[in-house]
């Protein structure tokens, strides 16, 4: 009497030669993408800010989904910016869950739907889960419940689209701000030159290193084909899965408008993001090395969130990059090693804002 | 982990995992052909073995568990179910209260049947997530059986815990007996799920008093579980076949219709708890009152006011106070929320002199006792019958007994406060006082 849960499997796209993955002068500039499907589960019609990150993870996020899927967004700026009463800019299921639901509530949707296709309550596959959460949802105050659902390996796909800081309320410094980033709970002044002086939680590898059956990556909005891949990727794996995505946001850090992905990718060539997949099978990381590896100063000086940094900061920032750069197995360029003397460095505010030379629009 | 349980022959077979053989459960065997057999029969059952026969009758599809006493024995009982094939559920630990209610509503969100409970703290460390649920129309089913809040870390009955989510808009009630217990959990699944509500409930019982207290527990058959509960269906539920959301912002103008609606929802109730006690009757032969259970109110004149299980004891005060020549009575409250103003107010319509017996905790309300007479002495006051002195008694604090001395004592109050014309207090400290 028992009937059996048919699960969907999604493709994976095309990336080879097609992604930002490749050096300038081969042709980052080309606007380049495989086909993808038509549908947009997340349509336009929502508030967020102009150029923001998340809602650009939304949205590719939402398109390798698919339509059979279910949605939940636990408080945070996705939740305020996109749904409206009697307005919202989803074409699947969606729900709120209170900011530290994000893993539970979920994990109650998944076992809903185990439990209802197998006692032939639901007719029809079991559908994609998923919840988006904020990194003040996903890295504090929830990283409880998404441990919880990650250890009963729910078959869902938990993502933390992670902006650095609480910016629903006013930019407050979240675990993942990194060190020296300025928020209204973190501001510069005399005291404390620095801002921020923590340096910021190892969100996904918590999750890969505490949860080791379950398939965890990290990627940004730079790579689109990898963020939509990794994301089918995760909701193909079965059980839990969780994605940790750099999602630039313009109100908080405060960079031109237009440089969103642009970000997306100097903070993985910088060596301050490692991109990376975990395999839960082979147990093995699998680290993204990208084609150019830059000086932490090419990504900070895009952003007035890091504008008040002293040169010691910035060399502070460069060691941490190369430590990233160590653990990815990744050799370090002797001119990044320079870097990791202040003397090598300016104030921040006196460097030239380093605008992209000569690069195209979107990926 | 020390159980309290009285010997108990079901319950305990079930809890050592021999429940199996005993029930005749055979993995793989048809699920109905077992409830089958159960249908029918009386068993010695505490109340949290009650509440698990109950969600084992009612089907529920998803459960959420998180260890707490005394509430946990529900949950042990469920797992022992899942576990002999008795029940079909997603049984899922959740990692806290908060989590667990949050997955109970993820899951009700989705259309599926939820059973989730807790206990003291427990249930204040969910406390965010009872408004959402209610506001949300997601008519998930908690048990509780209360337990004293912390300080001073006590595992006593206290009506606390339960009371202090009163105005979340969740139903709310409290049983007396293991029977009412198995009956109270049908029957709030019914009314909450009833479309024209669509309400999440509380199912309340004292801790040890009636959790772990045996009494015989009368199962019914599938078919009139079946007929009185038909299988839960959400009209919105989360299915991407039909897309909805649920839980946008609002603009401060869009609020107070909403806010109505939610007031609106408890008046709804109201009708629908009638509908459904009288259905619950005419299917299971056990009839309950609507909301106020009268023991000898007839021509009472001092009338205590009491709800969960020290009730029994407050009816056999009321016996041996009639023999002294008092003229006694009692009302219990069935349900809590919502609020049975008009039903109150015409059972305690001839009393001279009402006294609350209030076995919670409210800290510097306008009685300076407990939290019931607060709504209590409001319905009286509003009353279109007679309005009767109200006064109030603070006992069974921290989970202790209320013996019948304590009732008799309370009952003298009473008294004195008829023949003076005016209660002493609007609350009293039993034991505390000459």
């Amino acid at each position: 009497m028992s009937q059996e849960v048919v699960r969907q499997h999604l493709p994976l796209f095309e990336e080879q030669g097609r992604s930002a993955t490749v050096p300038d002068e081969v042709g980052r500039n080309l606007h380049y993408l495989p086909d993808m499907p038509k549908e947009d589960p997340y349509q336009a019609g929502h508030r967020t800010c102009a150029g923001c990150g998340p809602a650009i993870q939304y949205r590719w996020v939402l398109k390798a989904a698919g339509q059979n899927t279910v949605v939940a967004g636990p408080t945070g700026c996705m939740y305020v910016a996109n749904a409206t009463y009697m307005s919202t800019p989803y074409t699947v299921p969606w729900a709120h869950t209170q900011i530290a639901s994000g893993g539970s509530f979920t994990s109650g949707m998944a076992a809903a739907y185990e439990s209802m296709i197998r006692k032939g309550k639901y007719k029809g596959e079991y559908p994609n889960i998923l919840v988006m959460a904020g990194d003040g949802s996903a890295a504090d105050i929830g990283i409880g419940a998404i441990s919880g659902a990650l250890y009963r390996n729910h078959d869902a796909l938990f993502i933390c689209y992670d902006n650095e800081c609480y910016a629903n309320t006013g930019i407050q410094t979240s675990p993942t701000t990194p060190y020296g980033g300025s928020t209204t709970f973190t501001p510069p002044g005399k005291v404390i030159p620095e801002g921020k002086k923590l340096p910021p939680k190892n969100l996904a590898k918590m999750m890969s290193e505490g949860h080791p059956n379950c398939y965890v990556a990290t990627t940004t909005v730079g790579y689109t084909i990898d963020l939509m891949n990794k994301t089918r990727k995760g909701l193909n794996h079965r059980g839990a899965a969780f994605l940790h995505c750099y999602t630039p946001c313009q109100k908080g850090w405060v960079y031109q408008t237009p440089m969103t992905v642009e970000l997306g990718r100097r903070v993985v060539e910088s060596g301050l993001f490692p991109v990376w997949e975990y395999d839960p099978e082979e147990r093995k990381y699998e680290y993204f090395i990208p084609p150019e590896q830059r000086p932490v100063v090419d990504y900070l000086a895009m952003q007035g969130r890091f504008g008040h940094l002293h040169p010691e900061h910035v060399a502070l920032l460069q060691v941490a990059a190369n430590r990233n750069w160590e653990d990815m197995g990744a050799d370090v360029p002797k001119r990044l090693r320079e870097l990791e003397d202040p003397e090598a460095h300016k104030h921040l505010k006196e460097e030239e804002y380093s605008l992209p030379v000569n690069r195209g629009i979107g990926a | 982990m020390a159980q309290t349980t009285i010997p108990d022959k079901s319950v305990e077979k079930l809890t050592r995992g021999e429940g199996s053989a005993d029930l005749g459960v055979t993995p793989g065997v048809d699920r109905a052909e077992k409830l089958a057999d159960l249908g029918g029969t009386t068993m010695r059952l505490n109340g949290c073995a009650a509440s698990a026969y109950a969600a084992l009758f009612a089907d529920v599809d998803v459960i959420t568990a998180y260890p707490i006493r005394p509430y946990t024995a529900i949950m042990m009982n469920l797992a022992q179910f899942i576990a002999d094939g008795l029940l079909d559920a997603e049984y899922l630990h959740a990692d806290g209260e908060h989590a667990q209610i949050s997955a109970a509503l993820g899951a009700g969100s989705c259309g599926a049947r939820a059973f989730t409970g807790s206990s003291g703290v427990g249930v204040t460390y969910a406390f965010e997530v009872y408004s959402p649920a209610a506001g949300a129309r997601v008519p998930i089913q908690m048990a509780i059986a209360d337990r004293t809040l912390d300080p001073p870390g006590d595992f006593g009955s206290e009506h606390t815990d339960a009371l202090c989510t009163r105005d979340m808009g969740w139903l709310m009630g409290w049983a007396a007996t293991p029977q009412e217990v198995f009956d109270k959990h049908l029957l709030g699944y019914a009314i909450g799920e009833d479309p024209r509500l669509l309400l999440p409930q509380m199912i309340c019982q004292d801790g040890y008093f009636v959790s772990h207290i045996s009494g015989d527990v009368e199962l019914p058959s599938v078919e009139q579980v079946e007929r009185f509960l038909p299988p839960y269906k959400l009209p919105f539920a989360l299915d991407p076949k039909k897309p909805v959301s649920h839980g946008p912002q609002i603009h401060p103008e869009q609020g107070p219709p909403l806010q109505l609606e939610r007031a609106r929802s408890m008046e709804i109730a109201l009708d629908i708890i009638r509908e459904k006690t009288d259905e619950f009757s005419d299917v299971f032969g056990r009839t309950y009152p609507h909301f106020v259970e009268e023991f000898m109110l007839e021509d009472a004149e001092v009338v205590f006011v009491i709800q969960g299980g020290h009730a029994v004891t407050c009816q056999a005060t009321v016996k041996r106070l009639r023999e002294r020549g008092i003229k006694a009575g009692m009302a219990r409250l069935l349900w809590f929320r919502p609020f049975p103003t008009e039903d109150l107010q015409k059972a305690l319509s001839k009393a001279k002199v009402v006294g609350v017996v209030e076995t919670n905790l409210g800290l510097g309300g306008a009685s300076y006792g407990g939290i019931l007479s607060l709504d209590i002495t409001t319905a009286l006051y509003h009353s279109p019958h007679n309005r009767p002195l109200v006064t109030s008694f603070m006992a069974g604090m921290g989970g202790e007994t209320i013996p019948i001395n304590e009732f008799s004592w309370m009952a003298d109050k009473m008294v004195e406060a008829m023949e003076r014309g005016a209660v002493e207090k609007a609350s009293h400290w039993v034991g505390f006082e000459e």
